[in-house]
């Protein structure tokens, strides 16, 4: 075949004139510093890392190292990166990128990470991989940096997205990848028409609920690898969630992604103790809580939301605050309620006023003075959030709070003040994903999600390399109510606290239904008795032990390991 | 490049530039900068301008380089270098910058006896396959310009060979028959030669994976009646990451003047 060349011809006239007028010429020293540096630049063989090399700081382990090396080639640099919460996907990611770096194949490079991983993502490049990322901090950081790290809600807006749209990237990398599963949205349609010459992937679950999400993800990185839309749902169903149902999907889904396990690496890991502490109302939190429960039974109510209804349980399972703030906001939202209504929650809010102390609080507060030590505390509600931070404060206990919604520079200086100044770190759901708080050992959970995997990210914040103690974690359940159910079913009965990290999502994927959440929001407000109640929940209950049973006899089939 | 060849290079380089060196210890290097190596890499283009225009006394500056973090006392300030650090590949481009094009003579020791010198062109390239993946070659060439003759791994030919900048005594040098412009393109042709008959196995391999990826991706487009943007954006960024391709960088190169059987 006939090869094509390119000859770097600009420096021929330079020489042609110097050679005409005799100089002028360099120096001889300089002259062999200059060929010795090149001989060092040049990578001889195609296959290899060489990586490593350059990077004294850097112990990769063996697993991320094999990682690197199968994804440059194997896999053409284009990969899915799905290792479990905790196995070092940044270093994965830092040593492909310095591979290719190295290599000159890629020079412009663009990373999108949630915004609280901003900081820490350049920090590691620079640290690390001595790879001169810069933050995104103006619009014209786009063009003058080669490599820089912004979140993905930053670079989708403009002016931003069409100075972007126009840069000549070689290597993209998705942090947390798994939000673009739903193609529908904006965040994957503008990473859709970015131009992904090498692109990486991160996600440690890579599908939650169903193999739609993988087919997003993969078309995202690799359009056509599953096929074309309809094809691929002729053939699959949307709603199915198992990838490992077809051995010839599950192949060329491995193609593209790279699934290492804990149990895989051979790394010892600190241990998990998972503490259960019931908890029991007091007589006015008991009275506001059946009230609620009382609802489900007037015919306005259950019509309008048993939705509401569920929320509004959670919600008195955390704090009177939680409860107060969506009954106010359900009569503001109503459009013209009726007497009864506004009678009825005015009631449940004199019953809220009623409420004189925190039962799940003062618990909290003696766990965290028997601890004397740093602590997580996890809260699904905003109004939970601050009512922690307030009561603690009352108690001399210095906490700081962290939200999804707070900004890059905010959320480095929460992680930064816990880790120097505060006891406790008070997280709202949002705060679970993208920050990295390995220096303390123990998590509460206030109350608990309802979709396992978003507890597996709480606990993976503390729970990864770097974690040197045996982590601690406290589950905090009101006796007799939904919550307790939920961590009796869920937590309890399947042992989800007990299985190594990643079997979880192992397990849930091959669960016969789509949505956990919903299937849950049906068991506990669709039931018409306690004893459907109890009859749906043994289902449930049987299905994931089922599910683990066929998962335990394919263990190390499962979706997506190489 | 370990840290110890780190900082051998800069040793080098600051001394090939003509710098003082304060310091040198395991660990750090403190060197003074000359005027001319301050306005080399120093970024500062502002103060001196200004200087000349004054005619103040230029204060060139002086910069300590950390190869060792280790080796190196606390209460010593400086740059770390390592490499892919900025700085150490400022200094690389610079190398290469200020040493691009050079001409020497064999400083031999042929005593007061006339001796005909023979120009050489050298070129020093780097040949680079590439494709999602890459490799390189490094390539030193080197033409007699009398009688065409080609040397492979000239390069190392002149580390075996002293010279000098200045003609010596009782020397002179030869007129090339071969002019400078034609002597380049027989190179250029000699390089792509051996390269077309290098094994390519490498290429059709990439033109492979290219070929199965824009099957797919045709696959995937081919139910939209108008293919749109991002099927564009795709199939180029397809066509960066796959396509053969053989680049041939100039690295540096020169005129020598050797005696007769110098090589």
């Amino acid at each position: 075949m006939t090869i094509q060349m390119e000859f770097d011809t600009s420096w021929q006239e330079d020489f042609l004139h110097r050679i005409e007028n005799d100089g002028p010429w360099g120096n001889w020293e300089l002259f062999k510093l200059a060929v010795d540096v090149e001989k060092h630049l040049v990578v001889p063989e195609f296959e290899g890392l060489q990586a490593p090399k350059y990077l004294p700081n850097l112990t990769p382990l063996p697993h991320q190292l094999e990682t690197a090396k199968q994804v440059i080639e194997n896999m053409n640099g284009k990969a899915i990166l799905a290792d479990e919460v905790g196995l070092g996907k940044t270093i994965e990611a830092g040593l492909i990128l310095k591979e290719y770096m190295i290599r000159g194949l890629v020079k412009k490079v663009l990373i999108l990470v949630p915004a609280s991983l901003v900081n820490q993502w350049a920090m590691e490049l620079n640290s690390k991989f001595f790879i001169p990322a810069i933050t995104q901090r103006k619009s014209y950081v786009w063009d003058q940096y080669d490599v820089v790290v912004s979140s993905i809600d930053t670079a989708k807006r403009n002016p931003h997205r069409d100075i972007i749209y126009k840069q000549d990237y070689d290597l993209i990398i998705i942090d947390e990848a798994h939000k673009l599963k739903n193609n529908k949205t904006k965040n994957y349609e503008f990473v859709q028409n970015l131009k992904k010459k090498f692109c990486l992937l991160l996600t440690a679950t890579p599908i939650q609920n169903r193999i739609e999400e993988i087919f997003n993800l993969v078309s995202l990185l690799k359009p056509g690898h599953l096929g074309s839309e309809a094809v691929f749902f002729e053939k699959y169903k949307r709603e199915s969630r198992s990838l490992s149902d077809d051995e010839h999907l599950k192949e060329l889904v491995n193609k593209v992604m790279i699934r290492n396990r804990r149990g895989d690496t051979g790394i010892e890991w600190t241990k998990r103790h998972v503490e259960t502490i019931p908890i029991k109302f007091s007589i006015q939190e008991r009275d506001l809580y059946d009230s609620i429960t009382d609802l489900r039974n007037e015919s306005d109510w259950v019509q309008a939301s048993t939705f509401s209804v569920m929320t509004l349980q959670r919600e008195a399972c955390s704090s009177r605050e939680a409860v107060y703030y969506t009954l106010k906001n359900m009569l503001q939202k109503k459009e013209n309620p009726s007497i009864a209504y506004k009678e009825q929650i005015q009631s449940l809010i004199t019953k809220v006023e009623a409420i004189k102390q925190n039962s799940k609080a003062e618990k909290a507060l003696e766990l965290i003075q028997a601890i004397n030590d740093k602590v997580i505390i996890f809260t699904e509600y905003r109004a939970t959030q601050l009512y922690l931070q307030w009561f603690l404060k009352q108690h001399n206990i210095t906490s700081v709070p962290f939200r999804g919604g707070f900004k890059r520079g905010k959320k480095d200086w929460m992680r930064e003040l816990f880790q120097k100044r505060a006891q406790v770190l008070i997280a709202t759901e949002a705060g679970g994903e993208g920050i990295n708080l390995q220096f303390c050992n123990h998590i509460i959970n206030f109350d608990l999600p309802w979709n396992p995997m978003r507890l597996e990210q709480r606990i993976g914040r503390i729970h990864r390399l770097g974690q040197e103690k045996d982590v601690m974690i406290y589950n905090f359940a009101i006796k007799g109510t939904v919550e307790e159910h939920i961590l009796k079913l869920l937590y309890e009965k399947i042992h989800l606290f007990e299985k190594v990290i990643g079997e979880l999502d192992d397990i849930l994927t091959k669960l016969d239904f789509g949505n956990i959440d919903d299937y849950l929001v049906d068991i506990f407000a669709g039931s018409a008795s306690e004893g459907e109640m109890r009859i749906k929940m043994e289902n449930l209950t049987s299905m994931i032990e089922f599910a683990n049973q066929i998962r335990e006899g394919d263990s190390h089939a499962a979706a997506g390991n190489s | 490049m370990q840290q110890q060849e780190i900082h051998n290079f800069l040793e080098q380089y600051f001394q090939a530039n003509e710098c003082s060196i304060a310091e040198n210890n395991t660990g750090y290097l403190t060197v003074q900068l000359t005027v001319e190596l301050d306005k080399e890499l120093m970024n500062r283009p502002f103060y001196w301008h200004y200087l000349e225009k004054t005619g103040g006394i230029p204060n060139p500056m002086k910069l300590t380089f950390i190869t060792s973090k280790q080796d190196t006392p606390d209460s010593i300030k400086g740059e770390t270098i390592y490499f892919g650090s900025p700085r150490l590949h400022q200094i690389f481009q610079s190398t290469k910058n200020l040493a691009s094009f050079i001409r020497l003579y064999e400083n031999h020791d042929h005593k007061n006896k006339q001796t005909a010198l023979f120009p050489w062109l050298c070129m020093n390239v780097k040949i680079s396959y590439k494709c999602d993946r890459k490799k390189d070659i490094f390539k030193s060439i080197g033409l007699q310009m009398i009688n065409g003759k080609m040397v492979d791994d000239f390069h190392d030919h002149l580390l075996q060979i002293p010279l000098t900048p200045k003609i010596p005594d009782y020397s002179f040098t030869l007129s090339p028959l071969i002019k400078p412009k034609s002597g380049m393109a027989r190179i250029e042709n000699y390089l792509s030669s051996t390269i077309e008959v290098d094994d390519h196995s490498w290429a059709d391999e990439a033109n492979k994976r290219w070929e199965k990826d824009l099957a797919l991706l045709n696959h995937f487009y081919e139910d939209e009646e108008k293919k749109n943007d991002s099927y564009e954006v795709e199939r180029k960024a397809l066509q960066e990451q796959y396509e053969p391709k053989v680049i041939i960088s100039f690295i540096n190169g020169g005129m020598f003047y050797l005696t007769e059987d110098a090589i």
